[in-house]
C-alpha cells in the first residue's frame, strides 16, 4: 500500500541526473512490490525494456474502501488471473502476495469474511506470501487481523510482507516485529517494507529482511538509498517501487540501480539489492522458479506457428511510440 | 446424469494419476477423495502443483487410448501431472446431489487462477449434468486470456455438442479476433451456418476497408452459403490476394455446392489440381508472408 498523498508533501524536484539507463543494460531486476493493476501497458513495456524480469504485486487497498466480500474475491482472483496474464504479455513473470490490508482490517464485519476467503487463495500457484499486512492507524482491529494473518502464514509456510505505517512509523515498525516474534515467526520469513534511515538498523539487527520503497515525495528518494546501501551493505536489503495509483515510478528499481552504479557501488551488491535478495526472501514460499524468468521469453511477437501468425504466449504487439500514426 | 461412461473414465484417470505421482502424494490426494467438506476440495485443488510437480504426464498407452476413446474429441496430449491430478479430484465429486455438485465446481471457477481455469474449462465435457454448463462455457468464451480460450476451443468436445448457434458463433468469431489456430477447433466445419457466414463476411469487408489482413480460414465457413456477393469476394481473392488467399478461395469454391463458384475455380486449374491431388487442404495453406 502506498501513500496518503498530501500536496504539501510534493516539493518541486530538480533533475540532477538525466534519465539514462544504458549503464545498467543487460542487468536483470526483480521488483518485489508493485501494484500493476493500477498501471498501464506503457508501464509494462518500459519495465520490460529497463530489465525488469519479474515482480510481486501485493494485495492492497484500492484507494477507496471495498463495500462487500465479492470485491475482495474479484480482486484476489484478478491478481492470480487477469493481471498475471497481462504481465506475461510483456515477458514479465508476475507473482503476488495475498492478504487483508491494514486499512480495511478496520471494517470488522467485512474483515471476518475476508479471513474466511483467504485460504481459498493463499495456496494458489505464484502466491509467494501473505501481504501486504501490518499497521496503518495501529488500531485494535488492525492488531487483531495482523495477528490472525501471521498465524495463517505460519500454517501455510509462507513469507510475510509487512507494510509499515506512514504515521508513527518507528513505533509501528517495532510493534510489527515484536508481534511477529511473539507469534513464533522466524524473522527470515518476514520482509519489513517501506523502511527509512530511522527504522533500518533495528530491522536488520533483529534478523528481518529490510525493504525500501523508492517513491517520490513521500517515501525514500534514491539518493538517500545509495547512501544507505553504502552504510549497511547489501545483506538482507532490497528495494521496490510500490508504484500504484499515486504519483510513483514503476522504473524505481532500475533507476536506482543506475544511480548506485554511477555512485560506485559494485555490480555484485547492486544485483543483491535489486534482484537476488528479493528472490531469496520470497522463494521461501516454494513458488518462485528463477528458470521461469532467466531464460528470456520469445520477443518475436509475430512468430509464425502452424502456418498462422500468432502472438506467442499472447504477447502484445508493440506500437510505434515515435510516430503520430496509429494503425 | 452423464453423456459418456463416466464411471469407467474416472477409474482410468484415477489409475493414470496414481501411476504418475509418488506414494506420498497419492496418499495425500486419495484422502481428499473421501473428504466431505468443500473447503478440503478447494485447497487440494489449489495446492495440487505443490504436491504433484508440473512435469508432463508419463504416457501409458493402454490407459491413454481407452480414455480418449471414452470421450471422443478429448485428449491428454500436452497435459502435466498437476492438471491430471486436478481433473482426477474433480471426477471424484459426487454428482448425485446436483445442487451441491454444481455449486462446488462453480465456486472453483470463481476463485480460479489461470492454470486452474484451464483445467476447469477443458473438463467441461467430463462434468455431470452437461446442459448446466452452457452459461459457464459462454462466459469462458468472453475471456481475454489466451490459455483459457484455448482450453475451450482446442480439443474440447463440449462446445460443439452443447453450445447453441449464437454461442457457437461467438466462439468462432472470438477465435478469429484473437488469432487462434482454426485447424485445432473441433467441429469448425460441421457447425458452419448462414448467420455466422454473413457476420464473417461483414468482418472481412471491415478488415479490407481498414487495410488489415484477413485470416483466410474465414472463407471456409462461407463455402455452403455462396451467393453473388460472396462470389465477388472470391473473385477478389483470386485476382488480388496472396497465394495463401488464392488457396483459401480455391478450397472454399471446391467445398461449395455453388455451380458458379465451381466454374470460377476451373479458371485456376493448378489450384484445383493441387486440391484433387490432396496436396492442398486447410492445414497446408502456404504460411503468411
Amino acid at each position: 500500500m502506498c501513500c496518503s498523498h498530501s500536496f504539501d508533501d510534493r516539493k518541486p524536484q530538480i533533475v540532477a541526473e538525466a534519465m539514462n539507463l544504458d549503464i545498467i543494460k543487460g542487468m536483470k531486476f526483480f521488483d518485489p512490490h508493485v501494484h500493476m493493476s493500477s498501471r498501464t501497458t506503457d508501464d509494462y513495456q518500459a519495465m520490460a525494456d529497463a530489465g525488469i524480469v519479474a515482480l510481486i504485486e501485493p494485495a492492497f487497498w484500492l484507494g477507496q474502501p471495498r463495500t462487500g466480500i465479492d470485491s475482495f474475491r474479484d480482486y484476489y482472483s484478478s491478481l492470480v488471473g487477469w493481471e498475471r496474464f497481462r504481465s506475461s504479455q510483456f515477458g514479465i513473470k508476475h507473482y503476488c502476495t495475498i492478504g487483508l490490508n491494514s486499512r480495511e482490517a478496520n471494517n470488522e464485519r467485512l474483515a471476518e469474511e475476508v479471513m474466511e476467503l483467504l485460504p481459498l487463495f493463499i495456496y494458489k500457484e505464484g502466491v509467494v506470501g501473505i501481504g501486504e499486512i501490518g499497521f496503518d492507524d495501529q488500531t485494535a482491529a488492525e492488531d487483531k487481523y495482523y495477528r490472525m494473518q501471521l498465524e495463517l502464514a505460519k500454517e501455510a509456510g509462507l513469507p510475510i510482507q509487512i507494510h509499515t505505517p506512514h504515521r508513527d512509523k518507528k513505533k509501528g515498525t517495532q510493534r510489527s516485529m515484536d508481534i511477529a516474534i511473539e507469534h513464533g515467526i522466524d524473522p527470515k520469513m518476514v520482509i519489513i517494507d517501506h523502511n527509512n534511515e530511522e527504522t533500518v538498523k533495528e530491522v536488520l539487527d533483529r534478523g528481518f529482511w529490510a525493504a525500501f520503497t523508492i517513491y517520490p515525495f513521500t517515501k525514500m528518494g534514491n539518493e538517500r538509498m545509495v547512501e544507505l546501501a553504502k552504510l549497511y551493505g547489501p545483506e538482507r536489503i532490497m528495494i521496490n517501487s510500490a508504484a500504484d495509483w499515486g504519483i510513483s515510478d514503476p522504473l524505481a528499481v532500475p533507476k536506482t540501480a543506475a544511480l548506485m552504479k554511477l555512485k560506485g557501488i559494485s555490480d555484485e551488491d547492486i544485483k543483491m539489492i535489486t534482484y537476488s535478495n528479493a528472490i531469496a526472501a520470497f522463494a521461501q514460499s516454494g513458488q518462485i522458479d528463477e528458470n521461469d524468468f532467466i531464460t528470456p521469453l520469445s520477443v518475436d511477437q509475430t512468430e509464425k506457428f502452424a502456418g498462422n501468425t500468432v502472438l506467442r504466449g499472447g504477447q502484445q504487439p508493440r506500437t510505434d511510440k515515435s510516430s503520430i500514426i496509429i494503425s | 446424469m452423464f453423456d459418456y461412461d463416466a464411471e469407467r473414465f474416472r477409474v482410468l484417470i484415477t489409475e493414470l494419476t496414481r501411476s504418475n505421482v509418488t506414494e506420498e502424494t497419492w496418499h495425500w490426494l486419495s484422502e481428499k477423495f473421501l473428504a466431505p467438506e468443500t473447503s478440503a476440495i478447494n485447497s487440494a485443488f489449489s495446492m495440487m502443483p505443490r504436491k504433484t510437480g508440473k512435469l508432463p504426464i508419463i504416457r501409458n498407452n493402454q490407459l491413454w487410448v481407452e480414455i480418449e476413446k471414452l470421450k471422443p474429441g478429448f485428449t491428454l496430449e500436452g497435459w502435466t501431472i498437476d492438471r491430471l491430478g486436478r481433473l482426477c479430484l474433480l471426477l471424484q465429486l459426487d454428482p448425485t446431489d446436483k445442487e451441491k455438485y454444481v455449486k462446488t465446481i462453480e465456486n472453483l471457477f470463481l476463485a480460479a487462477e489461470v492454470n486452474e481455469l484451464v483445467v476447469l474449462y477443458s473438463s467441461l465435457p467430463l462434468f455431470a449434468w452437461p446442459e448446466l454448463w452452457l452459461m459457464r462455457c459462454a462466459e469462458g468464451v468472453r475471456s481475454n486470456i489466451g490459455l483459457v480460450l484455448e482450453a475451450i476451443m482446442y480439443n474440447n468436445p463440449y462446445p460443439i455438442s452443447y453450445l447453441d448457434e449464437k454461442a457457437w458463433n461467438q466462439l468462432i468469431l472470438k477465435a478469429f479476433f484473437t488469432g487462434k489456430d482454426l485447424n485445432r477447433i473441433s467441429g469448425i466445419d460441421e457447425r458452419a451456418n448462414a448467420e455466422l457466414a454473413s457476420t464473417l463476411v461483414d468482418f472481412a469487408h471491415e478488415r479490407w476497408a481498414a487495410n488489415r489482413k484477413i485470416n483466410p480460414h474465414l472463407w471456409r465457413l462461407t463455402s455452403k452459403f455462396i451467393d453473388d456477393d460472396l462470389l465477388t469476394d472470391l473473385k477478389r481473392l483470386f485476382e488480388e490476394g496472396s497465394l495463401r488467399d488464392r488457396q483459401a478461395a480455391a478450397l472454399t469454391a471446391y467445398q461449395s455446392d455453388s455451380d458458379s463458384a465451381k466454374s470460377l475455380l476451373k479458371s485456376y486449374p493448378e489450384l484445383l489440381k493441387a486440391i484433387e491431388n490432396k496436396e492442398l487442404n486447410w492445414s497446408s495453406l502456404t504460411p503468411e508472408e
